[in-house]
């Protein structure tokens, strides 16, 4: 029993793609495959032309429930995302210090994250995420557990923040069910529906950021997207010839 | 070996294991409305957690005194000493079952109760329905370790002398002993064979009990609990529970149409106001008893013994030093033996599908049934390779057994319950094994190592008592140490100096109760403070 199958998703250079479908359907499991956490039953994970049979620091994931260590400060849940590097302590200590400033948490180093909001905490598993020199960024629905004045705030930052000059960030994979959040932050969306999933649509987003949605041009991506998430006979297995 | 013999080993250990069982389900009942009075009423709830977590630190042999001089001469004839063996295994076995309770009945979710309160169930309908059934899963957590408890403590508590007197009752531990007395060893494995064979099928039976409670009364989805009150780690699953419930409750009880608001208003207030008389009475209650059995001890003391117990300070000092060094080194394997293993088979399924159920079955297997044996069999070459030391090997290895268990136990649900999230964390940054432990694991365990570390550390003096001071163990072997706290309290006991043996397990007691409040419960609040894996996951 497969759930999905003849799926077929590429990222490129400094692309930032989203993966919606109606609830259940098996986002947050495909994004794993992606990540190598889930090893697929077929097919395969390429990264830059080299196969991922298992999870690596070259494609970091962000989760939908705000994951941080309560007995780490900020500083040290970011430093543990350079653990693998090697580096020495004070070369530890400047990089998560950089991250840390580029999410906009400067000044707070020392605090745990019971000590902060939500939004907060997720800046600091962006960081965290960033510190280890990702190629790809996986994120699992990131704004689903903040409130909308903070989500709104996040994600009119997080583009800048991941393809910022500081980081090694090559292309970024976001699975939402939020579809404005997508339409605002994607250069593609793929579209997954049907049992198994297939990817039934590709939709290119070709608006200048940031975006408005109250540009007429948004509302008629939405339009497209709302299509494409309602039944329908048309499968593409693989991308749509643009 | 006669057919006659083995029915008689059968129904030795039925007996047995009902002793046990009647305590536990004792302790289970009770616990109920233990738990509800003191939900009920803050004044009762502030002096019956008190007490349990005083008592859940005092190791069970202190207790050993005061049953003998309640129950064997106080009541005395064969219904003082049958009465003294269940309540040894009833303090065993009762401070776990009830604070787990009472941490259950604290953290039913507020939606449940207003449920509850929404189609007006009066106290056996809202406990029956709500409070019992969320309480299940916590239970069943706790009855694995706690009938292993049971069961090492009751195999010892069965048969035991005092001075010239021997009392025993009957059931498999008086039988094993009895045969291991004349010397007849094959019936004595038979007897442990037959024991362990029941404690493996009720420890099997347990596993799927837990497994079903969880099922059947877990919370189905994730919803706010309002957590009140301390939270307890000993053995206790996922704090989730009866959701499922609340479904059923709204499709068997009719919406009222209208609420007489005034007449029910009135009816809470007097409702409220009983449960908060009768928990003051009962506190108080429970406060003078220990107050007036305290003052009449001291009274019926007289001066020249209180001289002479006084004198011996300096001597128990050296003993209890001694015996916290045992207990240290007992602690420390357990600890490295429940990291290592306990972290091997959480994270390997099919070596955890066979080892976890034979390490349980082990546990419940009561360590001073078979203990004889086994140093039958190893003594010559135990003795040739720890020569002078070949005793304190033997001691140390009996606390090990019966005690190695609480830590692992508690590690190893740490473990499984390290949300799924730093698992991927962990998998993603590629951390090595050392890095997991340091970063991760070990901090995020850490409440559970604490509560592991208490039990380990309670049960270990159990070991010591018995295997301090063991005269003929086997073959006209003694085994034994030449100090020990326990050993006094033993030496004591056995030659009938109950003022000496009641002396030093109450000086016993207030260094084990003084450490717990400075030691092991500032570790705890450390712990709740800081160090709750669930707390690192963000939901809104």
């Amino acid at each position: 029993m497969f759930v999905f199958k003849g799926v077929n998703i590429a990222a490129y250079d400094k692309e930032l793609i989203a993966i919606v479908g109606p609830s259940g359907i098996g986002k947050s499991t495909l994004l794993r495959v992606l990540g190598g956490f889930v090893p697929p039953k077929e097919g395969e994970v390429r990264l830059m032309g080299k196969k991922i049979t298992r999870p690596t620091p070259k494609i970091a994931l962000i989760h939908q429930s705000i994951a941080t260590f309560p007995w780490m400060t900020a500083l040290e849940n970011v430093k543990l995302g350079l653990k693998h590097r090697k580096l020495p302590k004070e070369e530890e200590d400047k990089i998560a210090r950089k991250m840390l400033e580029l999410v906009g948490l400067s000044g707070f180093e020392n605090f745990y994250p019971k000590q902060l909001s939500g939004g907060m905490r997720q800046r600091i598993a962006i960081a965290r995420a960033l510190a280890a020199e990702p190629i790809v960024l996986l994120m699992d629905e990131p704004f689903s557990h903040l409130d909308e004045l903070t989500a709104e705030g996040l994600r009119q930052e997080i583009y800048q923040m991941i393809f910022s000059p500081e980081t090694n960030l090559r292309a970024a994979v976001l699975v939402s069910h939020n579809l404005n959040e997508v339409i605002e932050l994607s250069d593609r969306i793929y579209v997954l529906n049907g049992s198994p999933a297939t990817v039934v649509d590709v939709i290119k987003i070709e608006m200048e950021r940031p975006r408005d949605p109250r540009d007429p041009q948004f509302a008629k991506y939405l339009d497209e997207l709302y299509k494409s998430l309602t039944p329908t006979k048309k499968k593409l297995n693989g991308e749509r010839k643009e | 070996m006669s057919i006659s013999l083995l029915i008689a080993m059968i129904l030795a250990s039925m007996v047995t294991i009902g002793r046990v069982w009647l305590t536990i389900l004792f302790s289970i009942v009770s616990g109920w409305f233990l738990a509800y009075a003191s939900i009920k009423n803050r004044i009762f709830e502030n002096i019956y957690v008190s007490l349990i977590e005083v008592f859940e630190s005092v190791p069970v042999f202190s207790f050993f005194p005061v049953i003998l001089i309640f129950f064997v001469y106080d009541i005395g004839g064969s219904l003082g000493v049958e009465l003294a063996v269940l309540f040894l295994v009833f303090t065993a076995v009762v401070w776990n079952i009830w604070i787990g309770q009472y941490q259950a009945f604290k953290t039913v979710p507020q939606d449940l109760l207003e449920v509850a309160e929404n189609y007006r169930l009066k106290f056996w309908g809202i406990l029956s329905k709500v409070y019992i059934p969320f309480s299940i899963p916590r239970i069943a957590a706790n009855l694995i370790p706690s009938f292993a408890d049971a069961m090492f403590y009751i195999t010892v508590s069965e048969v035991f002398a005092v001075g010239i007197h021997t009392y025993q009752v009957f059931g498999i531990g008086t039988v094993i002993a009895n045969f291991v007395a004349s010397g007849n060893y094959f019936d004595a494995l038979i007897g442990v064979i037959v024991i362990g064979i029941f404690t493996t099928v009720i420890t099997l039976l347990l596993r799927d009990f837990s497994k079903y409670a969880v099922e059947k009364y877990g919370l189905d989805t994730e919803i706010t609990v309002k957590k009140r009150g301390r939270i307890h780690f000993g053995y206790t699953t996922r704090l989730t529970n009866s959701l499922s419930y609340t479904t059923k409750l709204s499709k068997v009880f009719p919406t009222p149409v209208r609420l007489r608001r005034s007449v029910e208003e009135e009816e809470e207030k007097e409702h409220r106001q009983l449960w908060k008389v009768s928990g003051i009475l009962t506190g108080t209650i429970i406060l003078v008893l220990i107050l007036y059995g305290a003052i009449r001890t001291i009274l019926s003391v007289p001066p020249y013994t209180w001289g002479y117990l006084i004198s011996t300070i300096p001597e128990d000092l050296i003993a209890i030093g001694v015996d916290y060094l045992r207990v240290a080194i007992i602690a420390v394997i357990s600890l490295v033996f429940a990291i290592f293993v306990g972290y091997y088979i959480a994270t390997h399924e099919r070596a955890e599908k066979i080892v976890v159920p034979i390490i349980q079955a082990y546990a419940a297997l009561p360590a001073p049934a078979y203990f004889p044996l086994l140093f039958l069999v190893t003594i010559s070459f135990i003795s040739k390779i720890f020569g002078p030391f070949t005793n304190e090997i033997y001691v140390l290895f009996l606390g090990f057994i019966s005690t190695f268990y609480y830590v692992f136990y508690s590690f190893w649900m740490g473990v499984k319950n390290l949300p799924q999230q730093y698992w991927e964390i962990m998998k993603n940054y590629d951390l090595n094994f050392l890095q997991k432990l340091r970063y991760i694991i070990l901090p995020g365990t850490f409440p559970y190592i604490i509560a592991g570390m208490s039990s380990t550390i309670n049960s270990a003096w159990g070991g010591l008592a018995i295997a301090e001071y063991w005269p003929n163990i086997v073959q006209n072997y003694n085994l034994g140490v030449r100090t020990g706290l326990m050993k006094t309290i033993d030496v004591a006991i056995a030659t009938g100096n109950i003022a000496l043996a009641s002396w030093v397990s109450l000086f016993f007691g207030i260094i084990v109760i003084i450490y717990s409040i400075f030691f092991t419960r500032k570790l705890m609040d450390l712990a709740r403070k800081k160090y709750i894996a669930e707390e690192g996951i963000y939901l809104v």
